[in-house]
C-alpha cells in the first residue's frame, strides 16, 4: 500500500495517542515517580561524638532491616545524611558539616501503611534499647514522616511556550525561504512529534524527571525541523530542475522524499547510536534514564518524516500550487521550461 | 596555497589546538610538596550538583562533591519529636512539675508516633485538633516559601512539606551562599522600615495607618550590580517617597539610621548621611549578587505579608550527594570519548588524511564549547547541557560529511581539487546555512523564554549550533586549505577518486 493510502492510518495512530496522551497529562500528569512527589521517609538520627563507630553504624543499619522485615515494609531508598550546624546566623555564608550528625535515611513509598512504620519504629528502638554497643540510646533518634513536594510549575510553562514561540519563528523562515506549504507541514512535523513524545511518555507511564517532558519536546521539535529541513531542500533543487516541471505536486514530493530517505534515516540512526552509547556509558547511574528516554525524540519525529511527512505534504503542496495557480493571472511558460527551449 | 606557506600554518593551527587541548583539559600539582594547582578550564567549569563533582571555579578536588543542603522550617508552635523529648529530658533532671507542665503543653501530632508536637493553643487545641487559622497561616507561608524558591530559579530546588505542618527545603550545592538563602527565606511577616536613635527606640518610618499596607508606600524590592557593586534597591511610591524625604530631612546634619525589618526580625540596617529625595533607594553593603538577589526576593514577598503571619525556624539542615551519583560526570566523559573515537574512525576510514580537516574542526568546536561554558555565567555542564552539545556534535559531523561528499562528486568529475573543494562548498552552502540559522534560532528562543535545566540546555544547543556553522562552512574550509597544500597527491589524500570513463 502507498504511503498516501496510508496517511489516514497514521494520522489517526497520531491523532489517537496524542488525545489520549492529552487526557492522561491533564489527568494523571506524568509520572515523576523519579522526583518523588509524594513519599514517607523514615529518619535514624545519630550522634558519632557518643559512641557510634563503623561497626555500631552497620549494627545500627542491620536493626533497621530487621525492623523492616519485622514490620513487613521494604525500602526504595536509603542514604546517609551528614549534619550542618544549625543555620542560624545571618552572617554565615556557607553551610559547614559538624562531622558528628549523621541521619540514616530510608524512603518509603507514599502508600506505606503508618501503622506497619509505627512497628518498625518500635522494633527499632526496642532493638536500640537492647544493644549493649550502644552505650547512649538517646544518642540516636527514630522518626518517620509524610512528605509531599510542592510543584514549582513556572518552568513547565515556560519551557512550553519557549518551544511554541521558537518554532512559529523558525517556520516563519521555512516558509520565507522553502514556501508556506514546507512551513505548514514543518509545523505540523514539530506539533505531531513534541505532543506524540509527551503522549507516550504520560500513556506508558514512563518514570521522568519533572524537568524532562519539556526537554524532550524540545529536542523532539529541533530533530522534527532538522528531518524536515532535509525533505525541503531536497524539494527546492528538484524544483530547479527542468526534468522535473512536468510533476504533480505529489509526485515531486514523492521523489523528494525517497531520495532524502536515507539521508534522514542515517541521521536517526547516528543520533540513537549515540544515545544508546551514552545510556549505555551512564548504566550505573541516575543520568540512564534521561538519555534512554531521549531515544523517542529520535524515533518520533523519524515515524512521522517516513510515515507522515511525504504523504501530508504531497497534499499541503498540490493545494498551494493550486491555489497559487488560481491567483495566477496569466500562465506564461515556467523559467525552467522557457530556458530549456531557448536552448 | 604553497607548500611552505601551509607547512607553516599547519604547525600554527597544530600549536593552538595543543594549547587549547592544554589549557582546556589537563590539571596538574606542582611546587614544593605539589601544593600549587594548575586547574584546567574543564575542571574550572561549573558543574551541575546532580553530577557529583566539585562545583564552581575554586573547587578542588576534595571538595564537596554536588549534591547539595535541605533544611528543616519549623512554624511558631511545631517542634520536632525530638527537640520535645530533649527539652523535656532536660526538664525532668530539674523538676518533674516542671517536665509534666512542658508535656501538658504538647500534642504528638499525626499520632501516638508522630515526629512533631503541636503546640495547644497555638496550632491546636487539647485534643489535638488543629486549628483552622494555624492552617490557614501555614498555608499562606508555604506559597510565600514556594514564591521566595521558585525565584531563585535554581535548577533543582525543592519545597516539600512533611507531616502536614513542617516545611522541608532543599537547594542543591551550586551557588555561592545556599546557607543565606535558606535561613533569610525562612522569615516571615510584613516588611517594615523604622527609624529611630537605636534599634530598640526605632518606630515604623511610614506610620502606616490601619487602612493601608506597606505596599502603599513601598512598590517593590529589585536587587542588581553595577561596577562589581551589588545593590538592593527599594522603589518607592509618591507617599513612600515623601516619607522617605521627611525621615532623612535632618540627616546630614544628624545621621539617619533606617531599620529594615520582616516581621519581628531585623534584616539590615542603613546609614544615611543626607536627605533622600529619590522615588528609589539603593543598599549596597557586603553583597554579592546572590546575596542581594536573596535580600530582595526576602523583601519582596514581605511586601504583600500580613503582621500576623506564622514566624519559623530553621532546623534539621543536612547535605545530600548527588542525585545522579557521585560518578556521573566521569560517565559522561567515557561516553564523550567512545563517540570521539567512533567518529574519527569513520573519518579516517572513509576520508583517509582529510580525516585530520575533520579532527582540527571538531576539537576547536568542542575547545569552543568548553570555554564559553567556564566564561558563561549561567552555562554549566549538565546531562542535559551535555545532551545539546552532542546533538551540535552530530550536525557539525554531518556539514561535514555533506561538504566532503559534495567536493568528492565534483573531483570525480575530473575538476582540480581547488575547484572542487570550491563548488562543493558553493553547492552546499545555503542548505547547510539553512539548517544551522533554524536550528540556532529555535534554540535561543527558546533560551530565551525558558528558564532553569531547558534554558541552559537550549543555550547550549544554540551556541553550539553556530559554532558548529562557523566550524563546518568557515575553519573547516580553512583547514583543509592549508593541510592539502602540504601534499601533492590531494586525490589520494582525500580519498576522493576520478570518475572513470569507458574510450570509446
Amino acid at each position: 500500500m502507498s504511503k498516501k493510502k496510508l496517511l489516514p492510518i497514521w494520522a489517526a495512530v497520531s491523532a489517537v495517542l496524542i488525545i489520549a496522551g492529552i487526557v492522561l497529562m491533564a489527568v494523571l500528569g506524568f509520572n515523576t515517580s523519579l522526583d518523588r512527589p509524594e513519599y514517607k521517609t523514615f529518619d535514624v538520627y545519630y550522634n558519632v561524638v557518643v559512641d557510634l563507630n563503623e561497626e555500631s553504624k552497620a549494627a545500627l543499619e542491620a536493626h533497621c532491616e530487621e525492623a523492616f522485615a519485622s514490620a513487613q515494609v521494604s525500602y526504595t531508598d536509603k542514604v546517609t545524611l551528614s549534619g550542618q550546624s544549625a543555620p542560624v546566623s545571618l552572617t554565615g555564608t556557607a553551610f559547614s558539616e559538624t562531622g558528628n550528625d549523621f541521619l540514616l535515611r530510608y524512603t518509603f513509598s507514599a502508600e506505606t501503611d503508618d501503622a506497619a512504620l509505627a512497628s518498625a519504629k518500635s522494633a527499632l528502638e526496642s532493638a536500640i534499647d537492647g544493644d549493649e554497643t550502644f552505650a547512649m540510646p538517646a544518642e540516636t533518634y527514630v522518626s518517620y514522616a509524610g512528605v509531599s513536594l510542592q510543584p514549582m510549575n513556572e518552568a513547565i510553562w515556560r519551557g512550553a511556550v519557549g518551544i511554541v514561540v521558537a518554532v512559529i519563528v523558525a517556520l516563519i523562515y521555512v516558509a520565507i525561504r522553502f514556501g508556506v506549504g514546507s512551513a505548514l507541514t514543518g509545523l505540523i512535523a514539530c506539533v505531531n512529534d513534541a505532543f506524540l513524545v509527551l503522549a507516550i511518555l504520560a500513556i506508558a507511564r514512563i518514570p521522568v524527571y519533572a524537568f524532562a517532558p519539556m526537554l524532550y519536546a524540545a529536542i523532539a521539535a529541533v530533530v522534527s525541523v532538522a528531518f524536515w529541513l532535509i525533505r525541503c531542500m531536497k524539494l527546492r533543487d528538484s524544483a530547479k530542475d527542468p526534468a522535473n516541471s512536468a510533476l504533480s505536486a505529489e509526485e515531486a514530493v514523492d521523489r523528494a522524499c525517497r531520495a532524502t530517505d536515507k539521508t534522514v534515516l542515517i541521521a536517526a540512526l547516528v543520533m540513537a547510536v549515540l544515545l544508546i552509547v551514552c545510556t549505555a556509558c551512564t548504566f550505573t547511574t541516575g543520568a540512564m534514564l534521561i538519555f534512554a528516554e531521549a531515544l523517542l525524540c529520535v524515533l518520533v519525529p523519524l515515524y512521522f518524516s517516513m510515515l507522515l511527512a511525504p504523504a501530508l505534504h504531497g497534499k499541503v503542496k498540490g493545494a498551494f500550487d493550486r491555489l497559487k495557480a488560481k491567483r495566477t493571472r496569466y500562465t506564461g511558460k515556467k523559467k525552467s521550461v522557457k530556458a530549456e527551449s531557448d536552448n | 596555497m604553497g607548500k611552505t606557506k601551509s607547512v607553516i600554518l599547519l604547525i600554527v593551527y597544530t600549536l593552538v589546538i595543543a594549547v587549547l587541548c592544554f589549557i582546556c583539559t589537563v590539571s596538574f600539582s606542582y611546587g614544593p610538596d605539589n601544593m600549587q594547582t594548575f586547574s584546567s578550564v574543564m575542571r574550572m567549569m561549573e558543574k551541575d550538583a546532580d553530577l557529583g563533582l566539585a562545583y564552581g571555579a575554586n573547587a578542588d578536588a576534595g571538595a564537596y562533591i554536588g549534591g547539595g543542603y535541605s533544611a528543616v522550617y519549623y512554624p511558631d508552635g511545631v517542634i520536632s519529636a525530638k527537640e520535645y523529648e530533649d527539652n523535656l529530658a532536660g526538664l525532668r533532671e530539674t523538676s518533674e512539675e516542671d517536665a509534666a507542665e512542658y508535656a501538658a503543653q504538647y500534642v504528638r501530632y499525626p499520632d501516638a508516633s508522630g515526629a512533631i508536637y503541636l503546640e495547644i493553643g497555638k496550632a491546636c487545641d487539647e485534643n489535638g485538633v488543629v486549628d483552622a487559622s494555624f492552617a490557614e497561616d501555614f498555608s499562606e507561608a508555604v506559597d510565600t516559601i514556594m514564591e521566595r524558591y521558585s525565584r531563585l530559579r535554581e535548577d533543582g530546588a525543592r519545597v516539600e512539606i512533611a507531616d502536614n505542618y513542617t516545611v522541608r527545603v532543599f537547594l542543591p550545592a551550586m551557588m555561592d551562599s545556599e546557607y543565606v538563602a535558606i535561613n533569610r527565606f525562612s522569615y516571615m511577616g510584613e516588611m517594615s522600615i523604622r527609624t529611630g536613635a537605636s534599634e530598640e527606640e526605632a518606630t515604623d518610618l511610614f506610620g502606616i495607618r490601619s487602612d493601608e499596607t506597606i505596599a502603599d508606600y513601598v512598590t517593590n524590592v529589585t536587587s542588581g550590580t553595577t561596577a562589581g557593586t551589588s545593590f538592593v534597591e527599594f522603589h518607592f511610591t509618591e507617599a513612600g517617597q515623601a516619607a522617605m524625604n521627611t525621615a532623612t530631612a535632618g540627616a546630614a546634619e544628624t545621621a539617619v539610621t533606617l531599620y529594615f525589618y520582616i516581621g519581628d526580625s531585623l534584616i539590615m540596617n542603613l546609614s544615611v548621611a543626607e536627605q533622600m529625595t529619590e522615588s528609589s533607594i539603593y543598599v549596597t553593603g557586603s553583597y554579592t549578587a546572590e546575596t542581594a538577589a536573596v535580600t530582595a526576593t526576602l523583601f519582596d514577598t514581605a511586601l504583600d505579608a500580613s503582621s500576623d503571619s506564622l514566624s519559623f525556624t530553621v532546623g534539621d539542615a543536612f547535605f545530600h550527594e548527588a542525585l545522579y551519583g557521585g560518578e556521573t560526570v566521569i560517565m559522561l566523559y567515557i561516553a564523550f570519548g567512545v563517540l570521539f573515537v567512533a567518529m574519527m574512525a569513520f573519518f579516517f576510514i572513509r576520508y583517509r588524511r582529510l580525516g585530520f580537516v575533520h579532527l582540527y574542526t571538531f576539537l576547536l568546536f568542542t575547545f569552543a564549547m568548553i570555554l564559553c561554558g567556564w566564561a558563561i555565567d549561567f552555562v554549566y555542564l549538565s546531562v542535559e547541557s551535555f545532551l545539546a552539545f552532542l546533538l551540535a556534535g552530530v550536525l557539525l559531523c554531518a556539514s561535514n560529511i555533506v561538504t566532503f561528499e559534495a567536493a568528492r562528486k565534483e573531483y570525480a568529475l575530473g575538476k582540480t581539487m581547488a575547484s572542487s573543494v570550491k563548488t562543493g562548498y558553493r553547492k552546499c552552502f545555503w542548505k547547510l546555512f539553512d539548517l544551522h540559522i533554524v536550528l540556532a534560532v529555535i534554540a535561543f528562543l527558546v533560551s530565551a523564554i525558558a528558564i532553569e535545566a531547558l534554558q541552559v540546555a537550549a543555550f547550549v544547543l544554540g551556541l553550539a549550533v553556530v559554532f558548529s556553522g562557523i566550524g563546518s562552512l568557515l575553519v573547516n574550509r580553512f583547514g583543509w586549505a592549508v593541510m592539502m597544500g602540504t601534499t601533492k597527491r590531494q586525490g589520494a589524500f582525500c580519498n576522493f577518486k576520478r570518475e572513470e570513463v569507458e574510450d570509446e
